[in-house]
């Protein structure tokens, strides 16, 4: 693919723009197992900026692929037909905060913690809190609809999104969207942009919602000697009408992992749910809590500890927080890969699915360990494999076929959280072959040369091991 | 390391065999990314390519055979502070800095020569007085005879950490680093002007990036919270030349802390010529009558960023009671 680097240098200046292989083979991959070089990278930092570079895409039908932190897990920003990868981390300012409005105004490249860092001193923070905050940026968090641990109460991205400015595939400007919290003037298209993993238009800048922070928080922990135990325990909090704002489930292959990694010492038990509840009120805090702690003991959970100290609060929290990386340590000899990595499942659901996708693993030959915030239905999992084997990557497929097949079955969804990208498209068609000409119509009206993010999604390829780089050396 | 050890060492042959060894650990890295969220080289230059995951993903492609080495390449590879923030921040336990240095000895047998963010030393200015050969725990400088059989101060390219102590101890200025990450001696002198001339900031605070920085970076946000200090990230206590000091307080600063890990914490050891250079100052400035107040050393271990925001604040308010500096004094350091 040939592309104007003089002319994007003229429109970013020569610092912003690289199309040496040092930047494309980093920018090949991000935290999924697929890797694609692109064609250049270019850093905008003004919105006019964007705008020319869409305009000399749009008429060259070059493709773009936003990417914010590199974090996603699915693949959305590997450019698997080349192209300019859109590095928008340096759009990275802070335009607005009003506590007034209850809202900030934010660039697209804002990190999700740096903001939270600007809102704490004023008593506020933006809820939506995904495990990688330390480093994800709004713009991306917009492109997934990400949530996080404490979605159970505050919900996902879309839920405080209340209006944005999106450069269209041809160049144009567009305000969706309000300053208020909810309008009902037409079209709700910023809600449309939400979960568009930078298919349709990129964010530039996005008006948030914000919270004020509770007063109290209260974390709690509870072990237990079986997995379907926990599970349950779980289905029956939500059902029962308790109001957590964080409920989670970690199982045994999780606890061992975050031990051999962190040297927590924790039991090696089944598994363990941690439960918070906040509020400004502290005897409300506390009637959750314990309304909880019963339905964790009807469930046979025991040492149940709890903590306000916030100190106390993150070490209990810290192996859930660190779970994901310290997989790679369960086990010589394997690695952990993100795959099959967030389905949904109706809450009535979770132990059944959490002793599934352990049975699914154990039959083709693979690890997999069952987390997340289970009180929103998000389960995670990881595929834990030999990356060296070939025949290893050919039981990945049948664990994600079978897999999605169940999930899909009790009604779950493909991804809860993190997006379809280019691993998780083969099971999502198979289940939504329904949407997808309605999709393809809405992508072809907004973008007609598909220059945006091709290849994703509805688009993507179905033999996704074979239509990318695997970023890991086989054989 | 020792001798024996750079012996064995550069008995290789060429490849990457020293960090092939890595590549199970290269594939234990998920590359979640949060190795740069405190990188010191990535807030300097926003490129994934700085980062930590960046630097392993282009070792990757490099012990796999997949790209080939560059000067670009390996310019990146020789960039990096060794502070550690990535490490510390890895739950997957990747050996980051480790595999950097075994790929730094790979490319350097590969006859790569590069300036990445080690020391560098100006043969014009250098005197060979040996003191920067007796600063560096490293033992990276040392005096060998060129071709010539002339005599003159080298950097071992492999063992230098970058940690600067070595510039800053310099007498004539001999020794320099990579400009754009705000660690040379010019920029730290535009920074100290930029804090008290553009924000008008009566407290400089140089703070050790390996102790408590990312502590306060993770507490804060500087650029929002409107404070009446400034916080320059050191790469080391060690690393602040007294002249940086002297500079702040002539700009107009009416204190200077440099806080510094702990004696026996430091990794390079720079906390005890810091604690040496600073009682010295101290002597300097009461000779020009100004108060010795007006520099403070302070301690911290990792972690301790509540502490040293109390530390800044109970400083500022002493600093409220004695007032800035008089213009008598400030003349007097001129001279």
């Amino acid at each position: 693919m040939k592309i104007d680097i003089e002319k994007l240098k003229k429109i970013v200046g020569k610092e912003n723009v690289s199309d040496d292989i040092a930047d494309l083979y980093v920018y090949a991959s991000d935290a999924s197992v697929h890797h694609a070089m692109p064609t250049a990278i270019v850093r905008p930092q003004t919105i006019e900026q964007v705008q020319k570079i869409m305009r000399y895409a749009n008429s060259s039908k070059t493709p773009i692929i936003a990417r914010g932190a590199g974090s996603g897990t699915s693949g959305h920003t590997v450019p698997i037909d080349g192209g300019i990868i859109l590095d928008m981390k340096k759009m990275n300012r802070i335009l607005d905060i009003r506590p007034e409005d209850m809202l900030v105004k934010v660039e697209p490249g804002v990190v999700d913690d740096d903001l939270n860092r600007a809102l704490k001193p004023m008593g506020l923070f933006y809820p939506p809190a995904p495990a990688s905050s330390r480093i994800a940026t709004i713009g991306g968090e917009i492109a997934a609809n990400a949530s996080g641990v404490r979605s159970v109460k505050y919900g996902a991205t879309r839920d405080y999104v209340y209006g944005m400015k999106v450069v269209l595939a041809n160049g144009d400007l567009v305000n969706l969207g309000s300053n208020t919290r909810v309008h009902s003037s037409g079209y709700q298209l910023e809600r449309l942009i939400v979960g568009s993993e930078g298919t349709l238009g990129i964010v530039v800048e996005a008006t948030m919602g914000i919270r004020p922070i509770p007063k109290f928080r209260c974390l709690a922990v509870a072990n237990f000697d079986k997995l379907e135990d926990a599970g349950n325990a779980i289905s029956d909090i939500i059902s029962s009408g308790c109001e957590p704002s964080m409920l989670e489930l970690m199982d045994k292959i999780g606890i061992v992992a975050v031990n051999k990694a962190m040297n927590l010492g924790l039991k090696e038990v089944g598994a363990i749910i941690l439960f918070e509840a906040d509020g400004n009120v502290k005897e409300a805090v506390d009637f959750e809590i314990e309304k909880m702690k019963k339905i964790c003991k009807k469930y046979n959970g025991k040492d149940i500890k709890k903590s306000y100290d916030l100190a106390e609060r993150t070490k209990l929290f810290s192996g859930r927080k660190k779970l994901f990386a310290s997989l790679s340590r369960y086990k010589e000899g394997i690695i952990c890969t993100d795959l099959a990595d967030d389905m949904g499942v109706p809450n009535s659901k979770i132990a059944e699915a959490a002793e599934k996708i352990h049975e699914i693993a154990e039959r083709n030959n693979v690890i997999m360990a069952v987390y997340g915030h289970c009180g929103s239905g998000v389960i995670h999992t990881k595929i834990m494999l030999d990356s060296k084997k070939k025949s290893q990557w050919e039981d990945a497929e049948k664990v994600i076929d079978e897999l999605y097949d169940y999930i899909h079955s009790v009604g779950g969804v493909t991804s809860a959280e993190h997006g379809i990208g280019l691993s998780k498209a083969p099971p999502w068609k198979k289940a939504r072959s329904d949407i997808i000409p309605v999709m393809r119509k809405v992508k072809r009206a907004l973008d007609p040369n598909n220059i945006l993010n091709p290849h994703k999604i509805m688009d993507a390829p179905d033999n996704w091991v074979q239509a990318t780089n695997l970023r890991y050396k086989v054989g | 390391m020792g001798i024996l050890g750079k012996l064995f060492y550069f008995k290789g042959n060429g490849d990457f065999k020293r960090s092939r060894k890595y590549e199970q650990e290269l594939n234990k890295c998920i590359r979640c990314g949060y190795c740069y969220e405190l990188c010191p080289l990535f807030k300097s230059f926003y490129w994934e390519s700085d980062t930590p995951r960046g630097k392993l993903l282009l070792i990757y492609g490099m012990i796999t055979g997949e790209i080939k080495p560059t000067q670009k390449i390996v310019d990146k590879i020789f960039q990096c502070f060794y502070c550690k923030n990535c490490s510390d921040n890895c739950s997957a336990g990747v050996p980051i800095t480790d595999i950097l240095t075994d790929a730094r000895a790979d490319l350097i047998e590969q006859g790569f020569d590069v300036e990445g963010t080690i020391a560098k030393i100006d043969e014009d200015l250098c005197s060979i007085c040996h003191i920067c050969e007796s600063i560096c725990k490293y033992e990276a400088l040392e005096v060998k005879k060129d071709k010539e059989g002339k005599e003159k101060m080298t950097v071992d390219k492999i063992e230098c950490r970058g940690c600067g102590l070595c510039m800053a101890a310099c007498p004539t200025g001999a020794i320099s680093q990579k400009e754009g990450c705000e660690i040379t001696l010019p920029e730290l002198h535009n920074k100290v002007k930029e804090i008290i001339k553009e924000d008008k900031k009566k407290l400089i605070v140089f703070a050790c990036n390996w102790s408590v920085f990312p502590g306060m970076q993770l507490s804060e946000s500087p650029s929002l919270v409107k404070t009446p200090y400034g916080i320059i990230v050191s790469m080391c206590s060690g690393r602040v030349a007294p002249e940086l000091v002297l500079d702040a307080i002539e700009e107009g600063a009416w204190g200077v802390m440099v806080a510094g890990c702990p004696p026996e914490e430091c990794d390079h050891d720079g906390n005890y010529k810091t604690r040496r250079r600073l009682v010295l100052l101290k002597n300097v400035i009461k000779e020009l009558g100004i108060d010795p107040k007006r520099i403070r050393l302070e301690w911290f271990s990792t972690g301790e960023s509540a502490k040293l925001s109390k530390a800044i604040d109970d400083y500022v308010k002493e600093l409220d009671k004695i007032g800035p500096i008089k213009k008598i004094e400030k003349r007097k350091i001129g001279g």
